[in-house]
This record gives C-alpha cells, sequence and structure tokens, in this order.
C-alpha cells in the first residue's frame, strides 16, 4: 500500500468544530425555559401577580409561594415570571428595531460607500457622542404616561446608531476581503454579492452582537425602572420589583433576592451564549 | 564537547501537543557546528528548520511543546534548562536574526532602546555608555546618521534598514553563535544581498559562528561551509556545501536545486516544481516521509524510513534507500 | 469635528424644550398657568422670537456661564451645576483609581499565565460581574453593609465636601465609588488581558526574549505600551458611561451629585435645569473621549502623525 499524493496533502476537510460544550446549552435551555415561560404565563398554573393577600404579608418561600410574597401579599414567583414579560419583550423589541433600521443602513453604507455613506455616518456619530443614557431618561420622564411601548420604541431608536457602527465596521472588514473583490470582478451583482458573500460573514458577529444587544437594553430597562421610568406598578418587571423591595428589604430580603437572581441569571446566559458565539465563529480568536 | 565546537546536537527532538496530536516538528536532528563556521539549513516550508532554530537556541515556546535529547552551545546545555538558565546565554553566546523586521521589533519602543537595553540589563552598562555602544552599532551594520537614528521609530524605517537594526540588536553583547532565521526571506531582492553580505562581513569582524536557515539555495551556495537540508523535521541530507550542490545523494535534494530558478538558465524556462506537498506531521506514515512525491521511489522507500549513513566521503551523509548514483562531475 | 458635535449637543439640549407637547411656556411653567403669566414669560424669554434667535441668545449667555435661572429652586442653573459637578468628578477618580489599581496587575498576572488558577477565577468572576448591572450592586452591597452589618448608611444630609471633613467625605462616597469601581474593573480587566495576551504572541516578544531579557521587564516594558491602546479606548467610553450611568447610583443613595441632581429636576419639571445638565454631561463625555483618544495618539506611534 502506497502513499498517493492526495493523501499527502497537508490541508484536509477541516475536522468538525469543537463542540460548543455543555455550558453552552445549558444557557440555551435557561433562556428558552425563561421565553416560554413569558409566552405562556396565562396558561400555567400561577396565582394572579396582582392578587394581594393579606394573609400571607412577606412570607418566606413555601409550597403554596415557591418564592413567598411580598408586602403587599402578592405570589412572587408568579410575578417574577409575568416580569420577565416586560423585560424580554422590551429586550427582543428595542433590538428588533435597532437591528431593524441600523443593521440594513450600516451593510448598505459599508458597502456602497460614497456620498451616501459620509452623510449617514456623519450623522449617526453625531448621536453617537451624545451618551444616550441620558437622551433615554429625559425623553420618557417627559413621554407620560408611563408605556411599554414606549420604553420600546425609545430604547430602540437609541440604540440605533451603535448597531449602525457596528454592522458598518463588520461589513467594511468583509467587503475589503479578497474574495468579495473576486466576486465583483465575476460579475456578481449587488445583491448577490450582499447575500452570499456579505450577509453569511457578518452574519456571526451580528448574532453575538444582537444577543449582547439584549442584556444591555434588559439592563437599561433594569435601571430606568430604579428611577420610576419603566412600566408603572402593579405591574411586575423584575427592575421595578428589585427598586419596590428596597424599602422593606431588611425584613423581608427574599423581595430582592428572586427578581434580582431571575434578571442576573437571564443576562449571564445571554452573555454567554454571546460570548461563545463570537469565539465560535471567530478563527483569529487566539486559542491557547 | 569538544574545544573546537561551538554547537553540539544530539538526537533533538521537539514535539508540539496540539488538541489534533502530537505534531513531530523536529525529529531525531544531530549535528556539530565549529567555531566561525557556517552552517546552511536548507529546507521546505513546513521542514521543521524555523522550529529547529529555536530549538536549538531554546526559544521554543513554554507551553505544549517537549524537547528532548541535548544540545550544547559552549558547554552549556540547553535541553531542560530553565528559562532563567537559558537568559544567562541568551544574547550573551547565542543570539537569533528574525525573518520579518516589520513585527520583530517593537513598534512603541525607539530602536536606540531597543538595542542598548540588552548592554544595559545584562551587561550592566550605565545608560550613557551603552547609547554610544549603540550607537556604534548602528554604524557598524552600516546605517547612516545613527546619532539620529537612535531616536526613531521602527515604523520610520525601511525594510532593509529594520533588518539591520534586528541585526545590531542581536550583536550588541558579542555573541559567539548567531543563529539568522531566514533573514532576508521578507526583504526586496536587492536588499537581500545587502544584509547577506552584511553578515558575511560581520562573521569576520567578530569571529562569530553562523547558522544560516532558509529555503533559498541561492543564499546558502557562496555563505555556508556546510549544509543540512531538512525535510519532515529530519535531516535527509548533510555535508560540506560543495559536496550537496555537486554531489548530492538524495533524490530531494536533487529536486530541490532542480526547482530553483538561475540565471544561467534561457528565459522561460519552465520552473520545476517538486509535484506534491510536504507531508501533515501529524499523520506521518510508514518509510521515508518524501517517498510519495520521489520519483524514484522503490517499496523499500514506502515501507522503511532511511537512517543517515556515510556516503563515500567523510563528512557526507544522507538518509535514502534509493539514493542517486555516485558522480564525480559537477552538476 | 469635535467642535461640530458639540454644536449638534447644544442645539439638540436647546431644543428639548420646543420638543415636548405643548409650547415652551406651559411646559415650564406648568399646566395651571395663565395667560397673564405665560405672556410675561414669553417676554423675558424671548419666546416670540424666531427659534433660531433664541438659540444664539441661548448660546451667548451659555459661553458667558449663565444657564438661566430655574423657575423652581429660584438659584441659577449654573450655580447648581457647579456645586453638584465635583462630587461626580470625585467619584469618578476613586473608582477609576481603584479599578486600573487592581485591574492592571491583575491583567498582567493572567496574561503571564493564562488558564491557570487565578487566570480562571478572575475571567469567570469578572465575566459573572459583568452580567450583574450596578443597581443591583448597589442595592445588595446595601443589604449586606447597611443592614446585615448594621453600619449605618449615609445620604445627602451626611455628604460632606472634601474641603471640610475629608474622612466623612470619603465614607460617604465609598459604596458608590466601590460600585462604579467593579463595573469598571471587570471591563479593563478583560480588555487588558484579552490584548496583553495576543501582544504576547507577536515576534517581537520573541526577540526580547532571545536578548535575555526578564519575564517581568518583557511584560511592563515590552508588552503593555502595545496592550494599552485598547484599554485607554476602553476607559474612555467606559468613564464617558459611567458620567452619564453613575445616575442610578447617585439616586440610590442619595449622593447630591449631577445625577440625583437630574433626576430630582425631571421629578420637579425643572426644565431649565433639565437642559442645563445635559448640556454639560453630553459636552463632558464628548471632551472626556477626545481626551482620551488624544493620549492613546501619544501612546502608539503607529498612529499616523500627518
Amino acid at each position: 500500500m502506497s502513499n498517493t499524493l492526495e493523501e499527502t496533502a497537508v490541508f484536509e476537510k477541516p475536522e468538525k468544530k469543537e463542540p460548543m460544550g455543555p455550558l453552552f446549552w445549558i444557557c440555551v435551555g435557561w433562556i428558552a425555559l425563561n421565553l416560554l415561560g413569558a409566552v405562556f404565563a396565562n396558561v400555567l398554573p400561577l396565582t394572579n401577580p396582582l392578587f394581594e393577600n393579606y394573609n400571607v404579608i412577606n412570607a418566606g418561600p413555601s409550597i403554596h409561594h415557591f418564592f413567598g410574597t411580598d408586602d403587599l401579599g402578592r405570589d412572587i414567583f408568579s410575578r417574577v415570571i409575568y416580569g420577565s414579560r416586560v423585560s424580554i419583550s422590551v429586550g427582543i423589541g428595542a433590538m428588533l428595531i435597532g437591528f431593524g433600521i441600523g443593521a440594513p443602513l450600516g451593510m448598505l453604507t459599508a458597502y456602497r460607500r460614497g456620498r451616501l455613506d459620509t452623510i449617514v455616518t456623519t450623522v449617526m456619530y453625531v448621536f453617537l457622542a451624545f451618551p444616550a443614557i441620558i437622551a433615554t431618561i429625559a425623553i420618557l420622564s417627559f413621554w407620560t404616561p408611563r408605556a411599554l411601548f414606549k420604553i420600546i420604541v425609545v430604547i430602540g431608536l437609541a440604540s440605533v446608531p451603535l448597531v449602525y457602527r457596528v454592522m458598518r465596521t463588520a461589513t467594511m472588514n468583509v467587503a475589503t476581503k479578497d474574495y468579495v473583490i473576486a466576486a465583483k470582478v465575476q460579475g456578481a451583482t449587488d445583491r448577490r454579492i450582499l447575500f452570499k458573500e456579505l450577509l453569511p460573514n457578518v452574519a456571526p458577529i451580528a448574532v453575538s452582537f444582537l444577543l449582547i444587544g439584549i442584556a444591555s437594553v434588559i439592563t437599561l430597562e433594569g435601571a430606568l425602572a430604579f428611577l420610576g421610568l419603566s412600566v408603572n406598578p402593579p405591574t411586575p418587571s423584575w427592575g421595578n420589583m428589585i427598586n419596590e423591595s428596597r424599602t422593606v428589604m431588611a425584613q423581608n430580603p427574599w423581595l430582592v433576592i428572586f427578581p434580582s437572581l431571575a434578571l442576573c441569571m437571564f443576562l449571564l446566559c445571554l452573555n454567554f451564549i454571546g460570548d461563545r458565539l463570537r469565539q465560535h465563529f471567530d478563527v483569529t480568536e487566539v486559542k491557547l | 564537547m569538544s574545544e573546537n565546537n561551538i554547537v553540539e546536537v544530539e538526537n533533538l527532538q521537539t514535539v508540539f501537543s496540539t488538541a489534533a496530536g502530537d505534531v513531530p516538528a523536529v525529529g531525531g536532528v544531530s549535528f556539530t557546528l565549529g567555531r566561525n563556521e557556517t552552517l546552511g539549513i536548507v529546507g521546505e516550508s513546513g521542514s521543521g528548520k524555523t522550529v529547529l532554530s529555536r530549538t536549538i537556541m531554546g526559544l521554543q515556546p513554554r507551553t505544549n511543546v517537549t524537547v528532548t535529547g541535548s544540545v550544547k552551545i559552549n558547554g552549556f546545555e540547553v535541553v531542560g534548562a530553565s528559562e532563567k538558565e537559558k537568559r544567562s546565554i541568551w544574547g550573551t553566546e547565542v543570539a537569533m536574526v528574525f525573518q520579518d523586521p516589520m513585527t520583530s521589533l517593537n513598534p512603541t519602543m525607539k530602536i536606540g532602546k531597543q538595542i542598548d537595553e540588552a548592554l544595559r540589563v545584562r551587561l550592566g552598562m550605565s545608560k550613557a555608555d551603552a547609547k554610544k555602544r549603540a550607537i556604534e552599532l548602528l554604524e557598524l551594520v552600516g546605517i547612516p546618521s545613527p546619532a539620529e537614528r537612535y531616536n526613531a521609530y521602527p515604523n520610520a524605517l525601511s525594510g532593509g534598514m529594520r533588518q539591520r537594526v534586528v541585526i545590531a540588536a542581536a550583536l550588541a553583547c558579542s555573541p559567539k553563535l548567531l543563529m539568522a532565521d531566514e533573514p532576508t526571506t521578507g526583504l526586496d531582492v536587492t536588499i537581500q544581498a545587502q544584509i547577506l553580505n552584511l553578515l558575511d562581513e560581520l562573521k569576520e569582524r567578530l569571529q562569530m559562528s553562523v547558522v544560516l536557515v532558509t529555503h533559498d539555495l541561492g543564499v546558502v551556495a557562496t555563505r555556508t561551509s556546510r549544509i543540512i537540508v531538512m525535510y519532515a523535521g529530519r535531516i535527509v541530507e548533510t555535508g560540506t556545501t560543495e559536496q550537496v550542490f555537486n554531489r548530492h545523494r538524495m533524490p530531494y535534494t536533487k529536486a530541490l536545486l532542480e526547482s530553483s530558478p538561475r540565471v544561467a538558465d534561457a528565459s522561460h524556462t519552465r520552473l520545476k516544481a517538486i509535484p506534491g506537498r510536504p507531508p501533515n506531521l501529524l499523520k506521518l506514515r510508514d518509510g521515508c516521509a518524501f517517498a510519495p512525491r520521489c520519483s524514484f521511489a522503490t517499496d523499500k522507500c514506502h515501507s522503511q524510513r532511511p537512517e543517515l549513513e556515510e556516503s563515500v566521503e567523510t563528512g557526507h551523509k544522507f538518509a535514502c534507500w534509493n539514493p542517486l548514483p555516485i558522480t564525480g562531475a559537477a552538476n | 469635528m469635535l467642535l461640530g458635535i458639540v454644536f449638534v449637543i447644544s442645539v439638540g439640549s436647546f431644543y428639548l424644550i420646543h420638543l415636548l407637547p405643548g409650547d415652551p411656556a406651559t411646559v415650564i411653567l406648568g399646566t395651571g398657568a395663565t395667560p397673564a403669566a405665560k405672556a410675561v414669560l414669553y417676554q423675558q424669554l424671548g419666546l416670540n422670537k424666531p427659534i433660531y434667535l433664541q438659540y444664539f441668545t441661548w448660546i451667548g449667555n451659555v459661553l458667558h456661564g449663565h444657564l438661566g435661572t430655574s423657575f423652581i429652586s429660584q438659584t441659577p442653573v449654573a450655580q447648581t451645576i457647579r456645586l453638584a459637578f465635583p462630587i461626580d468628578l470625585e467619584m469618578i477618580v476613586i473608582s477609576q483609581i481603584i479599578a486600573f489599581g487592581f485591574a492592571i496587575p491583575a491583567a498582567m498576572k493572567s496574561a503571564r499565565k493564562p488558564n491557570g488558577l487565578m487566570d480562571r477565577f478572575l475571567s469567570a468572576g469578572s465575566f459573572t460581574l459583568l452580567s450583574v448591572p450596578p443597581f443591583i450592586i448597589i442595592v445588595l452591597l446595601v443589604l449586606l453593609v447597611a443592614i446585615k452589618l448594621n453600619i449605618p448608611h449615609t445620604g445627602p444630609s451626611s455628604y460632606v465636601g472634601l474641603g471640610q471633613d475629608w474622612i466623612t467625605n470619603l465614607e460617604s462616597l465609598a459604596l458608590p465609588s466601590f460600585t462604579l469601581a467593579i463595573a469598571s474593573f471587570v471591563v479593563y480587566y478583560r480588555v487588558l488581558r484579552s490584548d496583553l495576551i495576543a501582544t504576547l504572541q507577536e515576534e517581537f516578544i520573541t526577540m526580547a526574549r532571545s536578548k535575555g531579557i526578564s519575564q517581568r521587564r518583557i511584560m511592563w516594558r515590552h508588552a503593555f505600551r502595545p496592550s494599552s491602546v485598547a484599554l485607554l479606548g476602553s476607559a474612555g467610553v467606559n468613564i464617558g458611561g459611567l458620567l452619564a450611568g453613575g445616575f442610578v447610583v447617585q439616586y440610590l443613595l442619595a449622593i447630591p451629585g449631577l445625577g440625583y441632581t437630574l433626576i430630582s429636576a425631571i421629578n420637579m419639571s425643572d426644565y431649565l435645569l433639565v437642559q442645563g445638565i445635559v448640556l454639560i454631561v453630553s459636552v463632558s463625555v464628548v471632551l472626556i473621549n477626545f481626551i482620551f483618544d488624544f493620549i492613546i495618539y501619544l501612546v502608539d506611534p503607529r498612529i499616523s502623525r500627518e
């Protein structure tokens, strides 16, 4: 049996990529669980989150109330689950707006360049210089009364410049690569290039940034809740639950712990998944 | 260790442990180098020559690498020495000139400082003395207006100039052995000759031994006294330059020689490339590593790996079951 | 370029009042304002003049340091800001000293021995902390410190200027500064560590090694400077964010800095004050970014010096 010429090739087909690891899938599972909870909260056998039961004020965790109750006798467990709706819808909604506007704009201007690019980029960079948080606080505080969609819209719009910049930079990095120029020279239409060359290569960065973006938005909503700018009570949101708990923290620490845990674990999983995806697809990442 | 030898290498092996398996980048290399001699190590990319040169110095990466065998530089055993111990010979006994001057100089540090750093840290010179010596070194390597250039940053210099700075830094503490790892590969052809001539000159003046690692046979033809030809991490032929060029026995050497363009060839002569590619060191098979690409290979070549054996001339060794016939005439 | 951005910000801040529903007079005086009061206001603020003229008058005043006088508190806006700003600055300075003070050595250590015990511990820890928003850190810290350990926690009445009693001053700022420091540390550690590890792979590090230079010297003299570029970049962004984002922390602990003042102003519908603060903070953030860009330019000679 002799060695054939082909068998001496140095570059073999890449072996299957490293698996993502159990931790990754645990996080995915957790996120999925939260999502399911948020969507199906209505049909789950949960106590009404608004129902005030004065018999069990500030009770600790028990069989009846998994997470205990707050100072108005409301079941914390169901409030946490219902609360996830606010955070998740803000996260997804705002990012949809941000990406919906920012991503196509960013990719288009990065690819086409020219006058359009210069104008849009300058405008966006000016907006970027303006601290988004302040603008968000200012606008939301004046735009009364409070409503969920207002929060989503304001945060969403505020995130457009950042999404724009990230997508534009990513697209520019890919567009200058030789294989894209090669495709162009071969006569591929712009549309084809956008979809077949640029999109697949920008997608990993986009997805990773999307996840991290959702995490930031949810954090922002939490901060807004502390300023009284999120949804009005008694509607539960993780942010305002934590905020309200401050006054009775001493007597009932569970009031702080459970929503905080829920929020932090959700954010942690999001960040972790986003980070792992970035590592997985970034071939230039230094491996040790 | 013989008094006349500056380097003695015995059965040196370097193995990289990667996620895909163990890679024997250097497998069982032995040779000696005398004082004031110049040795050329020749091979394709992936032949293991760079790994060999770094391992000889002890500069291999610190993690995921296993080195066995023995390397004695002026009596100092490199294999197995701790980083601290190795530091005692780095710069003062042996130094290296790297391939790419763009990346081997610190872009955020003035070039003068990069040269006198070794002088201050290793030799304990004062700042003023070190600076003076650095400027002398810059002049030695042929950099114009050395006193001004002392304060320049690497990105202000051309490729050739940068490489001269690298050489100056390597020579700062007057090492007896200089490892030059593809010192001209990244440079323009015209500059290449300049740098190589500079190295020759310095070698004479400072009485150093030089190990010249390259894939370009033209470089070693006139500047080395002995040559090692490497393939897949092993020595496949070695001898004096004259022996290897004119009376080589191993077909790989022949193929290598034939694939270099020569000025003497007629224009439009087709380059004779060696078919196939260097082997994947993760999946080394039995037999000679070059067999799949060799036009003289026999069955034995595919099944058993040949060891180095001496040819009719002393000092000329090769590893081949089916060597080229002994010729008396020049190639 | 810088001026352009500042200009646009000023327009934005100025226009804030006009962006709100209703006419400016109602906005400033409230819905219960009588037409007579509104007329007076119109006169005073020159609201009957065209917009661009109003803007120029306003900018003219601003450049002289007159940001208007708040209708609610009757104190000049500029004065309120002048009192509150140093507090933010102090908080930021303290938090950054702590953050850098720990992040730099930790990152250097981790980069030297990647995947070692300390590295894994710190990396996992900082990643986790990344996901914990500052307001939660504060709440938990307060829970722990003030309640469990029964240490009295401070409020605006107990905040005292540096000049007067620096011990109480530091005590009152300890908690918020520490929280901001944690948030900053996490970012700096990760950025510096990753950049250091990448830099250590470079050829010039091997060359320095081959000269016989000690590991310690290589880390500090060779690896640190090129790696600090990314660190400085993120510092600029981070500090800008701290100025804006530290508001929540301030508000929670009732530290009378710019953030607390802003939120209170919003709650009291003190629009002139809001306008002033928004302007000052935005300009500061831009300035900070600019300063850091300049520092980067000084540090890294590779950046074009045309």
